[in-house]
């Protein structure tokens, strides 16, 4: 990659016109990947046997096949493919791959610049939130009075799961994806990630798995809810296989881009800037992507044995023939308890960037900061099993995991200390961003408490399944997480897009978002309480008036996240122009002018303090 | 204990510190809406959810309530120091388009740090306990109960509840249950996994495939109950339930004499 460090204006636009890769795109992709899918599905005889193992095997392999045909229609390959034959891409290939001066084409190639592959995540995570979140009024819509006279039960419950699984795709990437591929690596002083041809890589698996989620509409969709326990999933229909398919893909992706932001933030940081000079959201974010690493493979392997029990009548969560549904609970878990705080850590860690900015002031003990994060993702590997409370599986192990849940609330308890440290004398500047750190402070107070109702094993036996529960954990993912999400989104604009955010439309959504919020889920949480089963279609009559506030607080986020949609297009579009460092940060990324050159930097920054050396009187 | 010293020139106590903190004017301020908070959660935590809740039947859902009471006291000076201070330095916000003059510069307090982790600790270890020693009472009342328990076998099926009174010799889909007397409820489950939730019993647990889970209570208060299906089982999820009841030992008896030798609707 040497190449790269020339300074871009001096090098003319390169033009490797003979290669093929600047032949290939995504319509290429688009047309590969469906000739490779088509191939499969009539090459294995379509539906034609009608037999449940061999249909699932088809349609698994159709899936797999159009992932891989559009990988190779993009290009994903050339390079593996030189390497096979003892060569590599020229200088000349790289820095057309790289996208420099391809204007918006480029976004819809393999791109190799990190900019291009935030840029594509932005993207790509605002569909996920839209589609997602569409299906979210449904349910709302669905459930605003009893009878379910919206969609009829078989729909419902594909909305649930669909719901389910397309956010948590969404909010897995929501900051990492974004800010994580655009911005970390200006903020540590990089010239490009580690490893950018596997960024691109993990970007375009990424969206090869949309399509093959969005299959599970047309296949009949899921009935089990993202959680897809066995054996529910083994008797459900062939929509099934694309939840499967997609959760196999995503895993792929996931697994490489999480090896490529731990790779870059450890060795490619800035000359200078020693661990304890890092910027607190590089090192949540690489903290949420060093704990997705050891997570995320046992929700593949989960998926493959319920795979390999549709398609090949194998027998590991069938009970009748020796199985168990309990193991691919532990599986699921194992996965999915460290995956909630893979989504929350990065969230937390903006808003704690952002806090000393707009108040002025250092961020308040940053080893606490710190101390926080590695509690959380030490402690979220020895607590899953608190889902399991009353499955049965092992009641005498509740106290135990009783213990290691209540033992989070501990280093949790030092994030709030953090930004409350940080806001405390301090006159916080009330644009967007900061208004989001004051919605965190709220969202995850509450989702954290009704948490420890939750965690308590007698609690639970009242609580566990019901819409609590649901509205628990909306509030942490939603409420925090997805906050800071959208106040980095504010915060950041003015970086990627060279615009400034269009703020009134901004504050409306903020308010119609947050009070819809809290109309939605509190009245949830009242309707758990009363004792309303949640994933249910239809209720019975003395949950409507829960219900219905419920819904009518969906709808306001509805609306205020349709503004955001208008906001954020016509400020991308037609926005004030920003100035290079709009708010006075003193991270890295806002020393560089829009549009940010190929390679970042004129001259390698070199780091002396850390970015939190704000406020008057020194240390 | 920092009372017994008065050199100036001595290093100052951390309870001097401490005593300092507090009598900066922002503190006491922040601190004031942080009891105020404190004190509406106290409030509304002792008669909110137990109003939204149904009417409990058993000690279980009895002593759930409790604790969810009890920890919503607990949580509320939680609520009143992290809002209490949020509404301090949010009422000391800065507005206009320009960023405001830098704030104090400093970087941590290691007796505020200190203090910080110490007290959420406690607080911490108070929610375990008292979660442990309800767990215990309930074991230890599981055991009682083994002695003279009625004995019910759930068995949940896409999408329906059905349940066996072996001792009595009666089957039923609705959950018929004599007050006062123990109950443990032997639940398996003919297809996929379902949960057994009598709501106003205040127990639930899995229905499993060829793997009996159980739970026992005692009902103690005449009245209906509801059964539900926790745990999303398919299609008709949301219509898996049936209701059920907590009747007089006489009225059982009769229920049971009128059913023996065949199903109920």
């Amino acid at each position: 990659m040497t190449t790269l460090d020339h300074h871009a204006s001096v090098r003319p636009v390169p033009n490797p016109s003979k290669s093929l890769i600047t032949k290939l795109n995504m319509g290429t992709g688009l047309v590969v990947g469906v000739i490779f899918a088509l191939a499969t599905y009539y090459g294995l005889g379509g539906d034609s046997a009608g037999v449940f193992e061999n249909y699932n095997r088809t349609l698994l392999a159709t899936m797999f096949m159009w992932s891989i045909g559009f990988m190779v229609g993009i290009g994903a390959f050339i390079g593996p493919f030189r390497w096979l034959v003892g060569k590599d891409l020229t200088d000349e290939e790289q820095l057309y791959l790289a996208g420099d001066g391809q204007g918006i084409k480029r976004y819809f190639k393999y791109c190799t610049d990190h900019k291009v592959v935030g840029i594509q995540y932005m993207v790509g995570v605002m569909a996920l939130l839209g589609v997602g979140g569409t299906m979210a009024m449904m349910i709302r819509t669905n459930l605003i009075q009893p009878g379910s006279k919206f969609v009829g039960p078989t729909i419902y419950n594909s909305l649930v799961g669909l719901h389910g699984i397309t956010m948590i795709i969404a909010m897995i990437i929501v900051v990492t994806g974004p800010f994580g591929n655009f911005i970390m690596p200006i903020m540590i002083g990089a010239a490009d990630m580690a490893f950018p041809r596997l960024n691109a890589l993990s970007w375009w698996v990424l969206f090869t798995a949309i399509p093959v989620l969005c299959s599970a509409w047309f296949l009949g969709g899921i009935p089990t809810g993202w959680t897809a326990y066995a054996p529910l999933s083994i008797q459900a229909g062939p929509g099934m296989n694309a939840f499967i398919a997609t959760i196999i893909i995503f895993a792929v992706s996931t697994a490489v881009a999480g090896a490529n932001i731990t790779a870059t933030v450890v060795a490619m940081r800035a000359k200078g800037m020693k661990w304890n000079r890092v910027p607190i959201f590089v090192v949540g974010a690489t903290m949420s992507v060093a704990l997705a690493i050891p997570a995320f493979p046992t929700f593949m392997v989960s998926m493959i044995m319920t795979g390999l029990d549709r398609s090949y009548a194998t027998t590991f969560f069938d009970a009748n023939l020796g199985g168990s549904g309990w193991l691919y609970a532990h599986l699921f878990w194992i996965m999915g308890h460290p995956e909630v705080y893979v989504i929350l850590i990065p969230g937390v860690a903006v808003l704690m960037e952002i806090a000393p900015v707009f108040v002025r002031k250092p961020l308040f003990s940053y080893n606490a900061a710190i101390a926080g994060f590695a509690g959380i993702t030490g402690l979220s590997i020895l607590v899953w099993a608190h889902h399991m409370y009353m499955s049965g599986w092992m009641p005498m192990l509740n106290g135990p995991f009783m213990v290691t849940t209540e033992m989070i609330s501990v280093p949790t308890g030092l994030i709030f200390l953090v930004i409350l440290g940080t806001l405390w004398r301090g006159r916080p500047w009330m644009k967007l961003p900061m208004l989001g750190v004051y919605a965190f402070l709220w969202n995850f107070l509450i989702g954290g408490i009704t948490g420890l109702y939750l965690s308590d094993v007698p609690a639970d036996n009242y609580l566990h399944g019901s819409m609590y529960v649901t509205a628990h954990f909306h509030y942490t993912l939603m409420g925090a997480a997805l906050t800071g999400a959208l106040a980095g989104l504010a915060y950041w604009f003015p970086k990627m897009t060279g615009r400034m955010l269009n703020e009134r439309a901004g504050y409306i959504s903020f308010w119609l978002v947050q009070i819809g919020f809290q109309v939605l889920f509190l009245g949830m949480f009242i309707a758990g309480a009363e004792g309303q089963p949640r994933r249910v279609a239809d209720y019975s009559v003395n949950f409507a008036t829960s219900d219905l506030i419920s819904s009518i607080g969906a709808y306001m986020i509805g609306l205020g996240m349709i503004v955001l949609l208008w906001a954020v297009i016509h400020s991308w579009r037609h926005g004030k122009i920003a100035p290079m460092n709009p708010w006075g940060s003193k991270t890295l990324e806002w020393t560089v002018p829009y549009p940010v050159p190929l390679v970042n930097f004129d001259t390698p920054p070199v780091v002396t303090s850390d970015p939190y050396g704000y406020g008057k009187a020194g240390n | 204990m920092s009372d017994d010293h008065g050199l100036v020139e001595m290093e100052p106590t951390p309870g001097e510190k401490l005593a300092a903190i507090f009598k900066q004017r922002e503190v006491r301020v922040a601190t004031a809406w942080g009891v105020l908070v404190t004190a509406i959660f106290f409030v509304i935590g002792g008669w909110i959810y137990p109003s939204w809740m149904p009417t409990a039947m058993s000690t279980d859902m009895k002593s759930i309530e409790r604790l969810i009471v009890i920890f919503t006291w607990i949580s509320a000076p939680v609520c009143g120091i992290v809002l209490g201070f949020s509404i301090y330095t949010f009422l000391h916000r800065h507005k206009g388009d320009t960023p405001p003059a830098d704030g104090p510069g400093f970087r941590t307090n290691s007796l505020v740090v200190g203090l910080w982790v110490i007290v959420s600790s406690a607080l911490c270890l108070v929610a375990v306990v008292y979660g442990l020693i309800e767990m215990n009472s309930a074991s230890a009342a599981t055991a009682e109960h083994k002695k003279n328990a009625m004995v019910v076998e759930v068995t949940g099926s896409q999408w329906a509840w059905s349940f066996n009174y072996p001792e009595q010799g009666v089957q039923s889909h609705e959950l018929m249950l004599p007050i006062n007397r123990p109950v443990e409820f032997k639940i398996i489950s003919v297809d996929v996994n379902h949960s057994f939730w009598p709501v106003q019993l205040g127990v639930k647990v899995d229905a499993n495939r060829l793997q009996t889970t159980v739970i026992d209570t005692t009902p103690n208060k005449l009245g209906d109950i509801d059964v539900k299906c926790a745990e999303l089982c398919g299609l008709y999820h949301a219509y898996m339930e049936t209701s059920g009841k907590v009747m007089s030992a006489d009225d059982f008896n009769t229920w049971v004499t009128a059913h023996q030798g065949g199903h109920t609707a």
